[in-house]
């Protein structure tokens, strides 16, 4: 009884001493190392991700010329989804922060600065441009467009674009000369690769439904395909477009062009296979080259194209899901000035180049140096002007989606025809 | 020692208060906003949207909702038939006084010491694999072609794997209660049953089994929480959007309090808290009817 209370008297001492440690700790905060202006980032990376090593590296950099500006960073990794949005409420001091550009512009525009008279500034990095010239036009332009007031509250970095990642040693080994602009030219590819002896292309159950939605979109744009998905009558349905699209998966399939296993492929199986050198194409994003560098390591030959074109469609190459992460200013932040020049530091210049280089990524302003992985991606990123949403719309109601999805692996591992598939839909 | 009230209230209060704010509130919370639209779960109050029952109709007119109640209640039955039979199975050959029963006993268990993302993973990616799977090399070795060729994963299978996998881990847990509660009845009746003549099927039928009830009681009462709270084994074999195989009311109320992990969609708060609801109102009826059921007995050992 007596070594009870004497453990109970103990784990209260504890508590109590480690709480007050604690508060003296975040008192101390704000004045430490004499530095007059603190901003607190908030970061989408996991502090071993090649962007995040890239990013603390230019980080502490403009703190060695800046002196007087001190930048503590909390890594959240992903989870800063869930994680970002109680503790601004809770009025948490957090300066900055990023994630991807359509998701802070709509989930936390509420909470950023509206950066518009900064964008118009020129900055030591900038060449003696304004902002918004030397970065990568299209996406402020789209920053604006996600807000849906003309008005950018982000500052894009990493951009991606979604499109036919390749391996190029098949294409050459094939005897593939140009990348397929038709869906035409798409079969004869696959023909030929199947020949060479490979697997022309593959897909995983995360991205497995982006072709469905990209088909759908090159015949009909992607505001039919959300059209289509949200219609809880499911008449569109019915529509040729679709019957034609299942029609051209199902020749994929009973021609052997798909992974055998692309039923059951669950990520990241299927990009696996493309690492390993089994399969040749794959649907994903430019982040692709990053994701799999482990296996594929950096001598891989990558290639890029946008979805092929499909005959009496509407859109055509020039159009494909495209964004980036992007950085917010806290609409409170006590030196909203030192916090975007601390951006533009970051996504101007030297820096653009080194997290571009170290995440095998696409830089975003204009001067500087792609990784060579990515060479054939600045073709296609040069040719866009149609932004998609995320799967060409094909996700626009999530409800539907896994029914979508489900079928849609049915026909592409030759458990469906195209009429089971559009049956399965309604 | 002399009774005070005041005693008793300063040693009651923080349990009843850690009752009150940890427990009681979030409830009552929780079950007042669902009946509005909320976007954003740390919303204030003043920007709730009223709309009575909408979430709740809601609910029931999405097929994902309706095809993960499916999921629940077949995890439920027949995850519970194979669970509660091969645990018991065990606990029977465990307790028959065969050697080594210590070391079975931890292999048996040993899957819940594992972390289930971790089980869960290995599962998905290793044993289920068509590429270079477990079972695949096993059935291949074998010759074994039709078993060779089935593709887990598949939109058909996906179901089954998970089942399995989720079995798998689950049996060492009850059939630790249930041995406990086995090596509780006294060896005498055993003794007894076998003078009298009676076989090992008999002794389990007439002994172990009626005087297991008050275990199995407590067994399906966890066995409902834990089916109800079913969500790491969803997330880990589909990790970035919920499929219909795997879908649970969990990851779809996830889903509508976080938002969709690929696409930026409207979140609804609400929807997620009579979700929420729901599944307490199906815990509370699971323990009402098992309790009436399987009413504690008399017996006496």
């Amino acid at each position: 009884m007596k070594g009870l209370k004497r453990l109970l008297i103990f784990l209260m001492v504890t508590m109590l001493a480690l709480s007050g440690c604690a508060s003296q700790n975040s008192d101390a905060g704000g004045s430490d190392d004499g530095a007059k202006v603190e901003l607190v980032y908030w970061s989408m990376w996991n502090s071993t991700e090649p962007q995040a090593v890239a990013l603390e590296a230019g980080i502490k950099e403009f703190m060695e010329k800046n002196p007087d500006v001190k930048v503590t960073i909390n890594w959240n990794g992903r989870e800063i989804r869930k994680t970002l949005q109680p503790a601004l409420d809770n009025g948490q001091k957090i300066d900055i922060w990023d994630e991807d550009l359509e998701r802070v512009t709509k989930n936390w525009k509420a909470y950023a600065l509206n950066l518009e008279d900064y964008l118009k500034k020129t900055y030591d990095t900038t060449d003696g441009k304004r902002y918004e010239d030397a970065v990568m036009g299209s996406l402020i332009e789209l920053a604006r467009y996600f807000s849906e007031e003309d008005a950018a509250y982000a500052v894009p970095y990493q951009p991606f674009v979604f499109a036919f990642m390749y391996n190029k040693e098949h294409f050459e080994a094939a005897n593939i000369t140009e990348t397929p602009k038709t869906w035409d030219e798409f079969l004869v590819a696959c023909e030929k690769l199947k020949t060479a002896g490979y697997v022309p292309l593959t897909t995983d159950d995360a991205y497995i439904d982006t072709l469905l939605g990209y088909h759908l979109a090159r015949y009909k744009g992607y505001e039919w395909v959300e059209t289509l998905v949200q219609d809880k009558t499911n008449a569109l349905w019915d529509d040729e477009a679709v019957l034609k699209t299942a029609e051209n998966f199902e020749y994929l399939a009973t021609q052997g062009y798909l992974s055998d296993t692309v039923g059951s492929n669950k990520w990241p199986a299927g990009q696996q296979d493309i690492a390993a050198g089994t399969v040749s194409m794959y649907l994903n994003g430019t982040w692709l080259v990053n994701e799999i560098m482990g296996s594929t390591g950096p001598d891989f030959k990558w290639g890029t194209f946008s979805y092929p074109t499909v005959e009496g469609g509407v859109d055509g190459q020039n159009a494909a899901n495209y964004g980036s992460q992007a950085f917010q200013i806290n609409k409170n932040c006590e030196n909203p000035d030192v916090a975007f020049e601390l951006l533009v530091y970051l996504t101007t210049g030297k820096w653009d180049t080194e997290i571009a280089k170290q995440s095998f990524g696409v830089p975003v302003s204009g001067t500087a140096e792609w990784p060579s992985q990515l060479n054939e991606a600045k073709s296609v990123f040069e040719n866009l002007n149609q932004v998609y949403p995320w799967a060409a719309g094909i996700q626009a109601d999530t409800d539907k989606l896994p029914i979508i999805a489900e079928a849609f692996t049915k026909l592409l591992s030759g458990q469906f025809t195209a009429k089971e598939f559009i049956e399965a839909m309604k | 020692m002399k009774k005070s009230k005041s005693m008793m209230i300063i040693f009651l209060a923080p349990a009843v208060l850690s009752y009150l704010i940890i427990f009681l509130y979030p409830s009552v919370r929780t079950a007042f906003m669902s009946l509005f639209k909320v976007e954003n779960i740390t919303d204030a109050v003043s920007k709730w949207e009223y709309v009575g029952l909408q979430n709740y109709q809601g609910l029931q007119e999405s097929s994902l909702f309706v095809q993960s109640m499916k999921n629940l209640v077949n995890i439920w039955f027949f995850g519970g038939l194979i669970v509660f039979s091969m645990a018991l199975l065990f606990s029977v050959i465990l307790t028959s006084g065969i050697k080594y029963k210590s070391f079975y006993r931890a292999i048996i268990y040993l899957p819940n010491v594992v972390s289930a993302v971790a089980m869960g993973t290995m599962w998905m990616q290793y044993v289920f694999s068509s590429r270079y799977g477990l079972l695949k090399g096993v059935f291949e070795s074998l010759h074994l072609t039709t078993l060779t060729n089935i593709q887990w994963t598949s939109p058909d299978m996906i179901f089954i794997s998970l089942l399995i996998a989720y079995c798998f881990g689950m049996i060492g847990y009850y059939m630790l209660i249930f041995m406990a509660a086995i090596e509780n009845i006294p060896t005498s009746f055993y003794e007894a049953a076998t003078l009298a003549g009676a076989n090992i099927w008999q002794k389990f039928t007439k002994i172990t089994l009626p005087l297991l009830k008050d275990v199995f009681r407590t067994n399906i009462v966890l066995w409902t929480i834990s089916s109800v709270a079913f969500f790491i084994w969803s997330q880990v074999f589909s990790p970035l959007n919920p499929e219909p195989g795997t879908v649970t009311p969990m990851v779809y109320m996830y889903q509508m309090v976080f938002g969709n992990n690929m696409v930026v969609t409207d979140r609804n708060v609400g929807a997620g808290a009579a979700v929420g609801v729901i599944l307490t109102l199906i815990v509370v009826a699971m323990f009402a009817i098992t309790s009436k059921l399987l009413k504690s007995d008399e017996y006496e050992y």
